[in-house]
């Protein structure tokens, strides 16, 4: 079997201390294109609404005269959801409170490229 | 706007369902064509037309896939220009039925298919006890089509006694 395309930039990802998983999503229908995620993390679920988050911010975003979305963070009680897009597909990391989110950012922004 | 259906139990899952996908249209329909609820159709001509494709459309698909893979296709979706269709099976441990729903950029396939999840699972804790059915004969079941469309729309169904029907199937 084939490797993705997606297999480098979500592999990268995954190393970075307290990541749990991290997805690429089409970012009109929700559904996973690539995900490398842990156990118990309910990809399909995770996909659909971060892709219809991310949509939104864009489109609030444009609407407000922002251009844009570079980098969209999302803090919760228990970790962060991480999420960036280009040309429809958007690039999506969930991470444990006690994650670096610096470098994910940095590790994230570094993989935009691929999602080309 | 508010859901309608001609069973109360099915109303509450529908409605979040709606509430939650931002759905267009809903119709969740036994796979005979009977209407169990609506949202979104304004006119029980279009509910009538629409449940009698679905069942259609899930008959076929139904039979494509156990040709196919041996075992039905129990997920339908299709991508228009402006507006996208998903039709599902519904299985509970005492009825099946399908759902049709119809949605926009709004909403996604992904969120669709997550809650339609969510509106299986809710209709199987919903459900009430299964009665005795009576055995289905063409005139019970075009009245059981009228009754429903009838509940949903508020009107009062005539030709209860296999009479002339407020809508005629004929």
């Amino acid at each position: 079997m084939s490797a993705s395309q997606f297999e480098g930039v979500l592999s990268l990802l995954i190393r970075q201390r307290g990541v749990l998983g991290c997805l690429v999503v089409g970012e009109a229908d929700g559904i996973v294109v690539d995900s490398n995620v842990q156990v118990g993390v309910q990809s399909n679920v995770v996909a659909a609404l971060a892709a219809a988050l991310y949509r939104k911010a864009r489109l609030c975003s444009a609407a407000a005269g922002l251009s844009t979305v570079g980098f969209l963070q999302l803090e919760a009680e228990r970790g962060y959801i991480c999420a960036i897009g280009r040309d429809g597909l958007v690039l999506v990391t969930l991470a444990e409170p006690r994650a670096h989110i610096g470098r994910i950012r940095g590790a994230m922004l570094e993989s935009l490229g691929a999602l080309a | 706007m508010r859901t309608h259906v001609a069973e109360p139990w099915v109303e509450a899952p529908l409605q979040k369902f709606v509430d939650d996908a931002n759905a267009l249209f809903a119709l969740l329909l036994h796979p005979s064509g009977q209407v169990m609820g609506q949202f979104g159709f304004t006119r029980a001509v279009d509910v009538m037309a629409a449940c009698a494709l679905a069942a259609a459309i899930h008959a076929s698909a139904g039979e494509l896939g156990r040709e196919l893979e041996g075992k039905p296709f129990r997920e339908l979706y299709h991508a228009g220009r402006d507006r996208q269709i998903f039709i599902g099976d519904v299985r509970t441990t005492q009825h099946r039925f399908v759902f049709l729903t119809v949605f926009d950029a709004e909403s996604s396939l992904g969120l669709v298919r997550i809650y339609f999840a969510e509106l299986c699972a809710e209709l199987q804790h919903a459900q009430p006890p299964l009665l005795d059915r009576v055995p289905i004969s063409g005139a019970t079941l075009e009245q059981d089509l009228n009754r429903n469309l009838a509940a949903l729309f508020s009107r009062a169904p005539r030709g209860g006694d296999g009479g002339e029907s407020s809508i005629s199937l004929a």
